[in-house]
């Protein structure tokens, strides 16, 4: 009994550490969000300020505003996001019926894509966009994106398509049902929350990106994680206005992850309930 | 009896790779008729039944229903109902919804699906938990939502692969005896796969004894258990099986642990077989064939006595009030009409 509620609290104390060591950042650019560029500055840092919203005002509706560039994120993200999603529903639930002697090596090479060090690849990429024209465009991006986010959506999905028992598809053919209805009455719907899952990985994944945005985006085409760095300069760094940015540029991120939480939670406990089914 | 569901398979084969799942197996089954496809596991049920279903494709042998050959027609076209196993019941819809849904596919206006949805529940019992989703059912209930959905369309056959084998003994004896009064008031033609002789020859009307991949016997439950066509369906059919004992035929007689039973066989000459008697054929008498009893099972209103004769194991079961007690010796005999005699080598009947 103690020996339960020791290991309950350590846990607890250790969940505490993580927390603190992820929470202190996000925090620390909430504050300077809030301060002007000069208190933002100061050494040793203020913590008691007047909060303003100035530095918000400046990056949403300044001579500078991010405001395109939020919705060049959205747009990739977005983009990226439902091709993805309409390539690997299909892609995943093939995989996961049908058995053919590259399963175990298609495993492989979805994990050595994201195992491969960007900066690697970033050069072959740039030059297949300057052939085709695709340099700096929403297409030229969202391929490029596809090509990691396409394999990790379809490891993801397999697993929780595997997870249906073959006898409820047929069970549905003698029902009368096509294959297609079948796949969109009694399979997608229960693998909604692996799909949301990952939608919010692959969303995430897009959202954060930086290093091939910053080489294959240009002008058009420009997210946030790249424009973000307009307020670092040579001369100066706009400390507060950076801050904004960021705390802009997380918002997606936390509404997005208290939205699916729920299914988050539940679909990586029901993999780990049925036995590992992240095979 | 209704004119649907008349079912003929022939000369269906079914290779996996190397492996004969079936070996040329023919039968017809009419229309109305109950009919049960028994045999041990792994024999080949549930191929049979997957490839009447077009679930799978046979290697070779047509498939005809109603006299029309459907061995390249899609399952969905078929227009069969099945129960499986494992229910396959949809976890994300109600029961409302999971029984609805081969009328949805059907395109049946939405006003008659919901009375439908209603009768077939009604006639499974299950109409208060249309509402509820799968897992919230007992085993029980699953099973009645499953066959609800199987009925809910007025499918021409109706397949049904050891719906019983999940429930507990008692629950499966009651739905059993229901099964046989919807299909009789459905008047469908059922195919119903088990490896329980006992559920086969209550339910069926007709059977098709399965043997590693091939069809030993078909016929009513109690012509097979009356005239097995083999030693391995005498020992199959009927509880406790049928004692099976090697024994020398001569002029008519059976010797069995030295002791002469007469048969209904004429054949002049002496050879090998194998004798078969039902325990229950086997009575206590005065004199006969000399027995120690080693072991009294006592059942309530029989009991089954192992005996060794001179060394060969066989069990009688008896109604008798004065059953006899451990290490006993009796006497037993039996008419000459309930003595199966078999080929030692092929199997066969004699
Ligand atoms: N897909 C398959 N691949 C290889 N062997 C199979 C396959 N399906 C069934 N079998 C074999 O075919 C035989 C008959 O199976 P089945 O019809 O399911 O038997 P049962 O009478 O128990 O229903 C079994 O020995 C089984 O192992
Ligand atoms: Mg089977």
């Amino acid at each position: 009994m103690t020996g339960k509620r020791l290991r309950v609290f350590a846990l607890l104390a250790i969940s505490l550490v993580f927390l603190l060591a992820w929470a202190f950042p996000v925090l620390w650019s909430v504050l300077n969000s809030l301060k002007t560029d000069r208190d933002a500055l100061a050494y040793p840092p203020k913590l008691i300020f007047t909060p303003t919203w100035e530095a918000y005002h400046d990056v949403l509706f300044g001579s500078a505003s991010i405001l395109p560039n939020l919705v060049s994120s959205m747009v990739i993200s977005v983009g990226t996001t439902v091709v993805t999603m309409l390539m690997a529903i299909p892609a995943a639930y093939a995989l996961a019926r049908l058995r053919f002697r590259g399963k175990k090596f298609a495993g492989f090479y979805v994990l050595a894509t994201q195992m491969l060090p960007p900066v690697g690849i970033i050069i072959p990429y740039f030059l297949v966009l300057r052939n085709i024209g695709w340099i700096d465009t929403y297409q030229g991006i969202i391929l490029i994106y596809l090509s990691f986010s396409l394999p990790f959506a379809i490891w993801l999905l397999v697993s929780y398509f595997e997870d249906i028992p073959f006898e409820m598809e047929e069970a549905a053919y003698l029902d009368g049902a096509s294959r297609l209805r079948t796949l969109w009455r009694i399979i997608i719907p229960q693998v909604r929350g692996g799909i949301a899952v990952t939608v919010v990985f692959v969303f995430l994944n897009a959202w954060n990106e930086f290093l091939f945005a910053v080489v294959l985006s240009g002008n058009t085409v420009r997210p946030v994680t790249v424009a973000m760095f307009n307020f670092v300069s040579v001369e100066q760094t706009l400390w507060a206005k950076l801050a904004a940015v960021s705390v802009l540029a997380m918002l997606p991120v936390v509404v997005l992850g208290v939205v699916a939480q729920k299914h988050i939670v539940k679909g990586l406990t029901v993999g780990a309930v049925k036995g590992g089914g992240r095979r | 009896m209704s004119g649907r569901g008349q079912v003929q398979f022939r000369d269906i084969v079914k290779m996996h790779g190397d492996f004969a799942a079936l070996k040329d197996v023919s039968f017809e089954i009419k229309p109305g008729e109950f009919f049960a496809l028994l045999g041990p596991s792994g024999s080949g049920k549930s191929t049979t039944l997957r490839i009447l279903a077009g679930l799978d494709a046979p290697t070779s042998g047509r498939v005809f229903i109603d006299g029309k050959d459907v061995t390249s027609t899609d399952a969905r076209d078929r227009d069969i109902a099945m129960v499986f196993q494992s229910y396959a019941l949809y976890p994300h819809m109600t029961v409302a919804e999971n029984i609805s849904f081969p009328l949805e596919m059907a395109n049946m206006p939405k006003a008659e699906i919901s009375a439908a949805v209603k009768d077939a529940a009604r006639k499974v019992r299950i109409d208060h938990l249309l509402d509820r989703k799968p897992g919230q059912l007992s085993g029980g209930q699953q099973q009645r939502c499953a066959l609800a959905r199987a009925i809910v369309r007025k499918a021409r056959l109706f397949l049904l692969d050891e719906p019983l084998s999940n429930l507990d003994a008692k629950l499966r004896l009651e739905t059993r005896a229901e099964l046989k009064k919807l299909q009789r008031s459905l008047d469908v033609t059922a195919v119903y796969v088990t490896h329980d002789q006992e559920e086969a020859m209550t339910l069926a009307d007709r059977m098709a004894v399965f043997m590693a991949g091939e069809i030993q016997q078909v016929g009513t439950p109690a012509e097979v258990f009356a005239r097995p066509n083999s030693i391995e369906i005498a020992g199959f059919i009927g509880n406790p099986p049928m004692n099976l004992v090697p024994a020398r035929y001569s002029n008519g007689d059976v010797i069995i642990a030295g002791h002469r039973f007469k048969t209904i066989m004429q054949a002049s000459g002496e050879r090998d077989v194998v004798a078969g008697i039902r325990p229950g054929a086997l009575r206590v008498a005065p004199s006969g064939l000399s027995a120690r009893v080693e072991l009294v099972e006592d059942l309530g209103d029989t009991a089954v006595l192992d005996l060794d004769c001179a060394g060969t194991l066989i069990r009688v079961r008896v109604s008798d009030e004065n059953v006899p007690r451990e290490g006993d010796t009796i006497s037993i005999t039996a008419r000459a009409q309930d003595i199966h005699l078999f080929d030692p080598t092929t199997g066969k009947r004699l």
